[in-house]
């Protein structure tokens, strides 16, 4: 009789135990149920699931692919690295620097500034040992088990990034983590939570990249955020995943009293993404804006799901997210704002805008309604074209190459997205690489420098 | 006046009831047997009898819809499937419809609106269609309006030809029910190139208690035709709950231009589960004008497919949700060939605890170039026991398209409010306008004495709204 031996390298339940065994009891506790949890639950179904009824995972295998990094070489990964490291250093230099790959941290820069301010910023799992507390807070905006693919992040994630900011300060730099993964059929569970304290503020980036070339990857990622009243909160997520990418994370922050939350995405790379984007305005004057930006081409699904959830009186929240499709890609945008009974004076706004540009590129918007006060003003918004023939001869009969006409239009396109970005340097970063996939010169995720190998 | 309309608003208007005089009806409850001696009654052929059979079946299979709104009430076997009024079908005569059934008329105002300007009227009392009327001139022009059991019956060709395929058994659960238990409804033929200038009305009503009415309407306009079809309908109030559940199919060829209107105002223990939708070929324009006032829960969202090049498609719908209703409704417009055009536009207000919900699909497929879409949702909220949502659909799969969709949730704006009040008008009044004045996109396209009649419903159900 054949036995088979659990691989603590997959997506087992081995592998949840190694975890577990370097993880203090709360944390285990929470990975064994999180396990659980996903060990019942059924594969998301676009057969079934409305959530998922434009999103087809059915070729989405999990057994094929392992959270350890192939044994051999220690510095492999390095000139991948250095590619993290030249984005942060393009947008912002000034940013404390954390880059993590299965491997764990392999790279935690200019820390001092932020710890002189008595920030608290550190690998995620050292912070849950260091401040089970303040960890616990971040992790209480998930339910364990509330879905299938959020269970295994909760099971699985590895190394993370805590940033905790206490009362009244402002974090003076921004927070930069780069997760990184090369290799073939590598997963990888990137985790960013952030607490911060009333009156609090906070510049956070994620970047997400791996090579160019189409080497299956799994990514689950989750961003959880607890903003204390009149804190502030800045967070950036570029995801620029190789074209063989399963990209699967929620984004979610919970908003006190006047906090300030704005967001701003650019989905660029992976074959496949689902994004959930969760702003939950629990306190009275929260105020959520929320910005992305998506460019899919070849045959990219690009998926983004938001909700924002007003709980509190008085509160704001304003989603813009500008798609631009071609070739074979498919763009997928549902949303909802959702205004609880209490909710009065609520000001809530979606606005969904997609640029055709050819080929056999789908799009589909659904921004949702649900609407249980009656002092508020809740809108929204949802346009699909493609570019006006007459903008391109205007611009070509000036003498503009085609092209670059084309790329003109859609960089106006995306322009009140790229104006909304709280950073200005991720503005400028997340320009270029539009820019790039414009002209098609770039594929899904990261090259190397001239010459390099990644 | 006031007092007297806010009277109204404690017991349905319409909410007399006559004694029960039908002589023939099945058990209640759903069957084959029942199905079988609903179609032995109606002399039906043998692939009707099939038809239905086959459509219950499916019923029985398909689940209860559960996305939309709460149809946990809903008894099936509590229902009577078939009630066949007390007189064999009616005349063309007036003179000839039972003095009872007249009298029910004249409550809901018929006689009236046929003199006015009626050309044919086909009401329906109970499930048949008791008194029905075509002006001779339409049917020198091989016009043919009449219900649907003598479209079956007289013009068996034209009438299997069409039946059941815009909206086949299969479809959904209560498509399926209706396909299975079909009574009455109107069967309309526009030969090619004729206008038919009047509008073609029919009543419609539910009068026995726990009564199901499945009335099932087929409108074919052939090429470059012109019909205008009007249905309404109200029902009395009853203490257990009513189902009605129809299925409206037309067929709109070559450059057809067919509008159908509704004014449903059922009372407030029904359950309206309608299916309609319509084909759209080269050139052809189908109009949904669709207002849903009544009813406990109405789910409803008429459907065009346009199916040739430069086909149009419009929808315009008002919905109006009062204390225990939910409004379900919207509109679903799919786009199949190029150069298609299609535009939605939704009002609705709740109040007093009721709850909206628009529900909408826009559908390109890839072959649909040139194609342009408009979409615009408003809802009004008017207290803070109300609800309101939107589930917009669009799936976009062709890049050469115009698509726009709007929506927006508020209360009436104090300012509007402030506005006319500081010019002497009372704030009842005031609220009333601008409910008249949200509404009038809908409105100004309803034939006049409906606009009257739907202004002076809005007026009672407005009344005692404010303070």
């Amino acid at each position: 009789m054949a036995t088979t031996i659990e691989s603590a390298s997959g997506i087992t339940g081995a592998a949840v135990e190694t975890r577990a065994a370097a993880s203090p009891a709360w944390l285990a506790e929470r990975r064994r149920a999180a396990w659980e949890a996903f060990t019942a639950l059924p594969m998301p179904d676009h057969m079934h699931d409305e959530d998922w009824r434009r999103t087809d995972i059915s070729k989405l295998n999990l057994a094929d692919f392992s959270v350890e990094p192939p044994p051999g070489d220690a510095v492999a990964g390095d000139a991948l690295i250095d590619v993290m490291r030249t984005l942060r250093a393009e947008a912002a230099p000034d940013s404390a620097f954390l880059a993590i790959t299965r491997r764990g941290l392999r790279a935690c820069d200019e820390m001092d500034m932020l710890t002189a301010q008595g920030v608290i910023v550190s690998t995620l799992e050292e912070a849950a040992i260091q401040h089970p507390e303040l960890v616990q807070r971040a992790f209480a905006a998930v339910r364990v088990g509330e879905s299938k693919l959020l269970a295994m992040w909760d099971a699985l994630w590895r190394t993370g990034v805590f940033v905790y900011v206490p009362r009244s300060v402002d974090a003076r730099v921004p927070v930069w983590a780069a997760y990184s993964v090369a290799g073939d059929n590598a997963a990888i569970f990137p985790a960013t939570l952030a607490v911060l304290d009333d009156n609090a503020s906070l510049t956070l980036v994620d970047s997400y990249a791996s090579p160019a070339g189409d080497a299956p990857l799994l990514s689950s990622a989750a961003a959880l955020f607890v903003l204390g009243d009149d804190a502030r909160l800045d967070y950036h997520n570029v995801q620029q995943w190789g074209a063989g990418a399963w990209h699967f994370a929620t984004h979610r922050a919970i908003l006190g009293r006047n906090a300030r939350l704005r967001v701003f995405g650019a989905a660029l790379g992976s074959r496949l993404q689902k994004v959930y984007w969760d702003a939950l305005l629990d306190g009275d004057g929260g105020e959520a804006l929320l910005t992305g930006v998506c460019f899919g081409d070849e045959s990219q699904h690009m998926d983004l799901q938001s909700l924002q959830r007003h709980r509190g009186q008085s509160t704001h929240s304003d989603l813009l997210h500008k798609v631009a499709v071609r070739d074979r890609a498919v763009s997928v945008y549902s949303g909802l704002i959702d205004v609880e009974k209490q909710a009065q004076h609520t000001d809530g706004y979606v606005q969904n805008r997609n640029l055709m540009l050819g080929g056999t590129a789908k799009a589909s918007g659904i921004p949702r309604l649900e609407i249980k006060a009656n002092d508020v003003r809740c809108s929204h918004g949802v346009t699909a074209g493609h570019i006006d023939d007459d903008m391109r001869f205007y611009l070509e009969s000036r003498g503009v190459r085609r092209d670059d006409a084309d790329r003109l239009i859609v960089r106006g396109f995306m322009q009140d997205a790229l104006d909304r970005t709280p950073h200005p340097g991720v503005r400028e970063l997340v320009a270029r690489l539009l820019d790039e996939e414009i002209h098609g010169r770039s594929q899904a995720g990261v090259e190397a420098p001239e010459g390099g190998e990644l | 006046m006031a007092v007297e309309a806010h009277e109204l608003t404690k017991d349905y208007k319409y909410g007399f009831h006559d004694v029960d005089i039908s002589v023939f009806r099945t058990e209640k409850g759903l069957s084959p047997e029942v199905v079988a001696a609903i179609s032995a009654h109606k002399n039906e052929p043998e692939w009707m009898l099939k038809f239905r059979l086959k459509a219950l079946a499916h019923f029985e299979k398909r689940a209860m819809p559960t996305w939309g709104a709460d149809l946990s009430g809903i008894d099936f076997n509590n229902i009577y499937y078939y009630v066949k009024p007390m007189e064999e079908q009616a005349g063309r005569d007036w003179d000839d419809v039972p003095d009872s059934i007249k009298e029910t008329f004249d409550k809901l105002g018929i006689p009236q609106a046929e003199r006015k300007f009626l050309a044919g009227v086909s009401a329906q009392y109970d499930s048949e269609v008791v008194y029905h009327s075509i002006r001779a001139d339409l049917e020198k022009l091989g016009v043919i309006f009449g219900d649907c059991d003598t479209g079956l019956r007289d013009h068996s060709e034209i009438f299997r030809k069409y039946f059941g395929t815009v909206i086949p058994p299969n479809d959904n659960k209560f498509a399926a029910l209706n396909s299975a238990v079909w009574s009455g409804g109107s069967f309309v033929y526009v030969p090619k190139g004729v206008r038919v200038d009047i509008p073609l009305q029919a009543y419609f009503r539910i009068n026995s208690d726990n009564m199901g009415q499945f009335e099932r309407t087929l409108i074919i306009a052939e090429e470059g035709s012109y019909v205008h079809y009007i249905e309404g309908c109200t029902a009395p109030t009853y203490s257990s709950d009513s189902l009605h559940s129809a299925v409206v199919e037309i067929i709109a060829h070559k450059d057809a231009h067919v509008r159908y209107t509704t004014i449903q105002n059922w009372s407030n223990n029904v359950y309206n589960l309608v299916t309609k939708r319509a084909i759209a070929y080269e050139g052809a324009t189908v109009e949904w004008i669709d207002g849903n006032l009544g009813s406990k829960v109405t789910m409803k969202y008429p459907a065009i497919y346009l199916m040739g090049e430069r086909a149009h498609g419009e929808v315009l719908s008002a919905a109006f949700a009062g204390e225990g209703q939910h409004q379900d409704a919207g509109a679903k417009c799919v786009h199949v060939a190029p150069h298609t055009t299609s535009n939605i536009v939704s009002r609705s207000i709740s109040k007093d605890g009721g709850r909206t919900s628009y529900r909408g699909h826009i559908k390109v497929y890839p072959k649909a170039h040139d194609v342009k879409v408009n979409v615009r949702c408003d809802a009004l909220l008017l207290d803070e026991a109300s609800q309101s949502d939107t589930y917009p659909y669009s799936d976009i799969e062709n890049p050469d398209v115009s698509f726009g969709h709007e929506a927006t949730v508020s209360k009436i704006g104090e300012d509007q409010i402030f506005y006319l009040t500081s010019r002497g008008i009372p704030e009842a009044e005031a609220t009333a306008l601008i409910v008249n004045g949200f509404f009038e996109p809908f409105v100004k396209e309803l034939p006049m004495e409906y606009a009257v009649e739907l202004n002076r419903l809005l007026a009672v159900q407005m009344e005692g709204s404010v303070g």
